[in-house]
């Protein structure tokens, strides 16, 4: 599955002079070189500005309590669930695009998936704060789990306000692993690179030395020494697209419980039957917008026109405007089956929403989400990046504007008539979103400021032209033995090494030294970006990481399943509110929720295990060369494990392979 | 290629990955230990009082009964301090010059009462109320222990919640017969198991669900 879509690559959403080895200089070059320095520092002050008065929306709440967001009447939550539904949205919309495209195998999201995953990110932690925010005393937050406590009490399971802990939980939890996951090889590059740029100061002491090899550790702890070895890419590939899979139904699972919570309620206005599509397609409509906004931005700043090309910009304009026209269908389904067959409430309800004191939020989403996108039906806009991002943006607030009607418009008028008292928003209800969208911003420069914005070995992987690594592989010296002359014969030897331009020279020389592979010589390959072919060569093609997933997912969610059922009907029954005692419904969403935590989990632990890693040190560093197995190159290694390694044979074999078809540039020997 | 990291790296980066995973689950025990402490509950810990008594010399070995200085225990929310009066009607006759007793004796000359040191005490939010408690078969040890061992008077049991809910959710396990409600030494009957679902059907208690709810303590 994963083969397939790996072997598509083919030249055309990078420019046609990039070599593979230029994607991850201009890309790895950012974080290490930073080249928007003022640019970077006047933004970020800004930011930090913005999470000033985060860091004061929040003194002043603790101190005054949730009453300084206005919210002394029927609209209990003030902004405070409108922003957290429109920063959730945004998340479960970015990290579904990237899911999706990378099930698809979409072989141009790698310049856009790192952005997409980030904001995903970046958009759950502002969300986590703001149900921590709302509670009464938020010290007491973590009331809301179930840990062994001294009160004898469980959470009411059945109340969405636990949902919601779980979900934001197991969300984290998978954003943050399909993120990182997706970030390791790049990582790896970033280690050698800087690990490079660190020898090429030329001295071996000194502040400066210490500091640019202090940047590479750093680099190669958060890489928990990846190798590019043939097998961790196997994995690696199976795990980004299981956590992939884990995260689209947690985000469908997340998105349609939040509509099901409001469902849950009395209230009109809430009881459409579409509304879990609703919030699913404007979350990804919002995810969308914010993904290409900022893909608009980071090309700009940093002149990544060659990664993210007029083609990326106009397949996400395209895919906003099928959002746009899927959204435009929710809103007319909406207002068309209530006025047919709603009742009264339902349909004074949508007139409010469209005349009543909150109007201006009906009227925000019909000029920025409903109307903007339909600019895209032509090919000139779609390919304007000032278009994109500023239609982008605009989609972004009206998916607010759509959250705080939703909530606002029928929580300020419920069925008693004494209740009906205004609601207007507060200035302390503003700066906590302005706040959010500070934390949002700090974090997301500092991002871009060390680490790679755009995802180096799926764009590598496209620049892998044939013609262009021959053309290299022509310039090398023809005989491959001629280094190992200078390799040491008695030291203790971990084994062999050659040194390969492209992958398929790599995959012919692995097939002739399979014959070899027995209990006392162990193969591996390394390389910057998947190789499939060589796992055929090196026995490991069946190995797969996907029954972890299962398993833990089933284990995760059957268990939590079983806690919520145990806790509400047999250790403490508390019947209240008509509730049945057996009310399994309630427990599906965060049930679910936790299943794709455990599931994920479980493949990080698998991950890890499996490719034995972590491992800083490993005998394959010392490869000469072995750098660049993070840039262009691919190694193909023969590990010593017993007495029968015939040293002299594996070199012959590998020399006298046809040039082109398998001869390695050069043979090392390696020492332990 | 140099290695970036000495082998030893990898003994640490592993080892402090597993003190990063131990914290995450450890931490939270010791905090919940921690909270459950006698340190923090301050069960068993005697605090020293204006004057030393002990409820073990004149409730255990004189029996005097609880009521007598605790009178309201039967009729009020609170079962009642007794006053420096109560004191004094024996302490007037004997031991009377008692070095021990001075603080009383001031305490009755200035007409000020003794200030003791409270040992259990419930939070604002909790309605407790000592007269239900007792009419209806809840015996005095059950919450504040064996008081007629206790030379200084420490408590007995943490008033967490938990403690709380265990007999609302099953009084049968702890109602008394109404004459073994004084009773400092009591523990269950052999028949408890029978006995005590026709006590809590005689007493009218609502046991399980109703003592369960939320605003029976919470009002």
């Amino acid at each position: 599955m994963a083969g397939a879509a790996l072997d598509t690559a083919r030249p055309g959403p990078v420019g046609p002079e990039a070599v593979i080895g230029d994607i991850g200089s201009t890309v790895t070059g950012i974080p290490l070189v930073h080249p928007a320095n003022r640019r970077w520092w006047i933004a970020f002050a800004g930011a930090l500005a913005l999470l000033g008065v985060f860091g004061a929306a929040i003194a002043w709440l603790l101190l005054n309590g949730v009453g300084i967001w206005g919210n002394n009447n029927a609209v209990v939550w003030a902004l405070d669930i409108a922003s957290y539904d429109w920063w959730i949205g945004i998340a479960s919309g970015s990290l579904l695009v990237s899911a999706v495209l990378l099930l698809l195998g979409a072989e141009w999201r790698g310049a856009i998936n790192r952005i997409a995953e980030t904001s995903a990110l970046l958009c759950t932690l502002a969300a986590g704060l703001y149900p921590i925010l709302h509670l009464g005393r938020p010290w007491f937050f973590y009331w809301n789990l179930p840990y062994p406590n001294t009160l004898a009490l469980w959470p009411q399971f059945r109340s969405p306000l636990v949902w919601d802990a779980i979900d934001i939980v197991s969300y984290l939890v998978v954003c943050v692993s399909f993120w990182y996951i997706g970030l390791l090889p790049d990582l790896a590059s970033l280690r050698d690179r800087a690990h490079e740029a660190a020898l090429a100061t030329g001295k071996r002491h000194g502040r400066v030395w210490r500091l640019a090899l202090l940047k590479a550790q750093l680099y190669g702890i958060l890489a928990a020494g990846w190798r590019g070895s043939a097998s961790h890419w196997q994995l690696w590939v199976q795990a980004y697209r299981t956590i992939g899979l884990l995260g689209v139904l947690l985000v469908i699972s997340l998105q349609t419980g939040a509509s099901v919570m409001l469902a849950g309620s009395v209230l009109p206005g809430w009881h459409d039957t579409i509304m879990p599509v609703t919030f699913l397609v404007n979350a990804v409509f919002s995810g969308v917008g914010v993904t290409a906004a900022l893909a608009v931005m980071i090309r700009a700043v940093y002149r990544l026109e060659a990664l993210i090309t007029e083609r990326h910009l106009a397949i996400l304009a395209r895919l906003m405007l099928c959002l746009g026209l899927a959204s435009l269908y929710c809103y007319g389904t909406e207002f068309f089956s209530t006025f047919l067959h709603g009742d009264a409430y339902a349909r004074a309800t949508l007139v409010r929403r469209i005349s009543g004191a909150h109007a201006w939020a009906f009227w925000t989403i019909v000029a920025c989400i409903l109307l903007p996108v339909q600019a895209f039906w032509f090919a000139s806009v779609r390919r304007s990046a000032s278009a994109v991002a500023v239609i982008g943006i605009l989609v972004a607030i009206g998916a607010y504007a759509d959250h705080f009607m939703v909530l606002v418009v029928t929580l300020q008028q419920n069925f008693l008539p004494s209740s009906r008292l205004a609601y207007s928003i507060s200035l302390w209800g503003l700066a906590t979103l302005a706040g959010s969208v500070g934390l949002f911003l700090t974090l997301l420069l500092l991002f871009l400021r060390y680490l790679p914005v755009v995802w180096i070995a799926e764009t590598r992987r496209l620049a892998l032209d044939p013609a262009a690594t021959a053309r290299a592989a022509a310039r090398e010296p023809s005989d491959p033995l001629a280094a190992t002359e200078g390799d040491p014969r008695d030291a203790p030897l971990w084994g062999v090494s050659a040194e390969f331009a492209s992958e398929s020279e790599l995959a012919a020389a692995a097939e002739a030294l399979n014959r070899f592979q027995s209990a006392h010589v162990h193969l591996d390959a390394h390389g910057p970006v998947p190789i499939p072919n060589v796992l055929h060569a090196l026995r490991i093609r069946d190995r797969t990481i996907r029954p972890y997933a299962i398993l833990g997912a089933l284990l995760g969610g059957g268990a939590f399943l079983a806690m919520c059922i145990y806790a509400t009907a047999y250790d403490d029954t508390f019947l209240i509110g008509g509730r049945p005692r057996f009310s399994w419904p309630s427990f599906v969403v965060p049930s679910v929720s936790f299943a794709m935590m455990s599931g994920t989990l479980a493949i990080h632990l698998a991950l890890l295990v499996l490719n034995r890693l972590p491992r800083l040190n490993h005998p394959a560093f010392n490869i000469p060369g072995f750098s660049r197995a993070t840039a262009e190159r691919f190694f193909l290694s023969a590990e010593a494990q017993g007495d029968a390694f015939d040293v002299e044979r594996i070199e012959e074999t590998l020399a006298d392979l046809p040039a082109g078809a398998g001869r390695p540039i050069t043979i090392r020997r390696i020492v332990r | 290629m140099a290695q970036l990291f000495s082998p030893g790296a990898d003994a640490i980066y592993r080892l402090s990955l597993l003190t990063a995973l131990a914290c995450l689950a450890g931490v939270p025990v010791i905090a919940a230990a921690i909270m459950r402490s006698d340190y923090v509950t301050g069960v068993g810990i005697a605090p020293s009082q204006p004057a030393p008594f002990s409820h073990k010399h004149h409730s255990g070995e004189l029996g005097i009964d609880c009521r007598y200085c605790h009178t309201a225990v039967e009729t009020q929310a609170t079962a009642g301090i007794p006053p420096t009066h109560t004191c004094m009607t024996c302490h007037s006759q004997i031991w009377a010059g008692s070095d021990m007793l001075k603080p009383v004796r001031d305490s009755y000359g200035r007409n000020e009462p003794l200030e003791w040191v409270r040992l259990n005490r419930l939070p604002q939010y909790v309605y407790y109320n000592h007269s239900v408690h007792v009419t209806k078969g809840i015996g005095c040890s059950t919450c504040h222990g064996d008081v007629t061992a206790m030379q200084m008077t420490y408590r007995a049991n943490a008033f967490e919640m938990r403690f709380c809910l265990d007999c609302h959710r099953n009084p049968e396990k702890y109602v008394r017969a109404q004459d073994q409600v004084w009773n400092m030494n009591w523990t269950p009957p052999p028949d408890q198991a029978t006995l005590g679902p026709k006590l809590v059907a005689q007493n009218h208690i609502r046991g399980g669900e109703r003592l369960a709810e939320c605003s029976v303590c919470h009002r």
